[in-house]
């Protein structure tokens, strides 16, 4: 006899898994948290809504080396075709943050896509933006007094020598 | 609990030598002594003479509790239990978020589960290790070989001295079919790393779910995928190899618990929810009226007049303040 339901379902997934699996990281810290490394997992916490391998539908968000961001989304119906499974969409550097995020929620939350994921979607989008932006070196910091008279003094001597 | 018993079913017996400890003619002082009256060495000229023997606490004493050969090494397992374990391992290998989950890297391989046609090893196909290395690539497996590869380090501890001295990941699990496929395969697969072999009549609980893990990245060969019908039926067809063996069926026909509870059934059932759409809101954050322009209306409607006219802007008075009449300055300085 065939069963005419999928078998395996996220929430017996969820129940096989959650004790320990390759993604969990546990620590003793803060009360023994746990936090994921799934790539699926917007907020990396372990959690049954968040764990994105577990769930049918999922949606992952990474930086990419080319100081872009990449989403990922699970694709349902091709769940035991690995290759297959995933979507994926490139946000250049250059994307307005405001306007990535309107992809973002456009391609997910707004098609009937884990709603309930939309604000940490864009918490996240925001978080990797944040994380590719140029660390701005600090301004040469501007000699005074005595130091710049020494300074300016090397170079022509004569001031230094006006003031001494 | 199925796994934990057969991993104690490979155990060789150890223990420590029935002498140890106790190889001295050591006898106790008795009191008087201003020493314990455990057991000493007798003799002198030594540095041993007059010290304790025998017991646990003692310096070259015997332990406590040695340990017995005839300790109970193994575990009876069911036999029903055994192949539940096996067959519900065998599924779950199907599952790629399983496979996932015990940490297989498997996001190139085409399909879960990875069938291979067994016209790849027909005629010993599969006789060398460099075409058991391009079979693995060609189904997508090279992430999952690179992955064993990486992880080999030293084990820690004494096990180095004992023939276990590396450790590593465990890789795909390759199940033939030993009539049809031959065994050509075994020797080609034996070198690649992480890489084992398993004919399917004789499917290993310990190979399919390591470390008690469900979901191991499992490999097959058609002819195994066929066979697997005979070795162990259906739920409702008994198996042909194992006596008395119907596959075990579900226990809940549909698992997933959201489409239940969303289901029309329970929710025609259900008590209308309380309170409607709009529920009262708890805690909120109180708004700054001074800041919040909206609030400000809320309390203050003629604020939006207010600002409209600019009457924020305009100065109170009327011009210059008016000079002194002279009268009163002549009055004040009149003598």
């Amino acid at each position: 006899m065939t069963s005419q339901y999928e078998n395996i379902s996220s929430d017996l997934l969820w129940e096989c898994v959650r004790g320990n699996n390759a993604f969990l990281v546990k620590r003793r810290q803060a009360g023994g948290v746990q936090f994921s490394r799934d790539f699926l997992n917007l907020t990396n916490k372990h959690s049954r809504k968040y764990e994105g391998f577990v769930n049918e539908r999922a949606i992952g968000l990474q930086p990419s080396p080319s100081a872009s961001m990449t989403l990922t989304t699970k694709i349902a119906k091709n769940a035991n075709r690995p290759a297959k499974a995933f979507q994926t969409a490139t946000f250049s550097a250059a994307t307005p943050a405001r306007k990535a995020y309107r992809g973002i929620v456009n391609s997910t939350a707004k098609k009937g896509y884990r709603a309930d994921l939309r604000a940490e979607a864009v918490a996240r989008a925001s978080a990797v933006k944040l994380s590719l932006r140029k660390k701005r070196e600090n301004p040469k910091a501007k000699l005074r007094g005595r130091k710049r008279v020494e300074a300016e003094g090397k170079k022509g001597g004569a001031l230094g020598e006006v003031l001494i | 609990m199925v796994h934990t018993g057969m991993a104690k079913n490979r155990r060789q017996p150890y223990a420590v030598s029935e002498k140890a400890g106790h190889q001295t003619s050591a006898e106790s002082w008795g009191t008087g002594r201003a020493v314990a009256r455990i057991p000493r060495v007798s003799g002198g000229g030594t540095h041993r003479a007059g010290q304790a023997a025998f017991g646990n606490m003692c310096r070259s004493g015997r332990m406590f509790a040695p340990t017995k050969v005839w300790r109970k090494w193994h575990q009876k397992i069911n036999l029903g239990q055994k192949r539940f374990a096996t067959a519900s391992a065998i599924a779950a290998s199907s599952s790629a978020a399983l496979l996932m989950a015990r940490g297989h890297h498997i996001s190139t391989i085409p399909e879960v589960p990875l069938v291979v046609s067994s016209t790849a090893f027909a005629d010993g196909a599969i006789k060398k290790t460099s075409q058991a290395v391009a079979l693995l690539n060609a189904v997508g497996a090279t992430q999952e070989l690179e992955k064993v590869k990486d992880s080999r380090k030293l084990r820690a501890g004494k096990g180095k001295l004992r023939g276990r001295r590396h450790r590593q990941r465990r890789g795909p699990l390759v199940v033939y079919e030993p009539e049809k496929d031959g065994k050509d395969l075994v020797l080609a697969f034996r070198n690649v790393p992480g890489v084992e072999t398993c004919p399917v009549y004789a499917l290993n609980l310990l190979q399919l779910a390591p470390g008690g893990h469900l979901g191991r990245f499992v490999i097959w060969t058609s002819s195994a995928f066929a066979a697997l019908d005979t070795v162990y039926g259906s739920t409702t067809q008994p198996s042909e190899l194992k006596r008395d063996f119907l596959l075990p069926s579900n226990v809940v026909a549909q698992p997933d618990l959201a489409k239940l509870i969303n289901s029309s059934e329970v929710q025609s059932v259900l008590r209308p929810v309380k309170g409607g759409a709009i529920s009262k809101r708890g805690v909120v954050q109180k708004k700054n009226p001074l800041k919040n322009k909206q609030v400000l209306l809320r309390l203050n409607p003629y604020a939006a007049a207010y600002a409209k006219e600019g009457l924020g802007h305009v100065k109170a008075d009327g011009g210059k303040p008016e000079g002194k009449d002279p009268i009163f300055t002549e009055a004040l300085h009149e003598n």
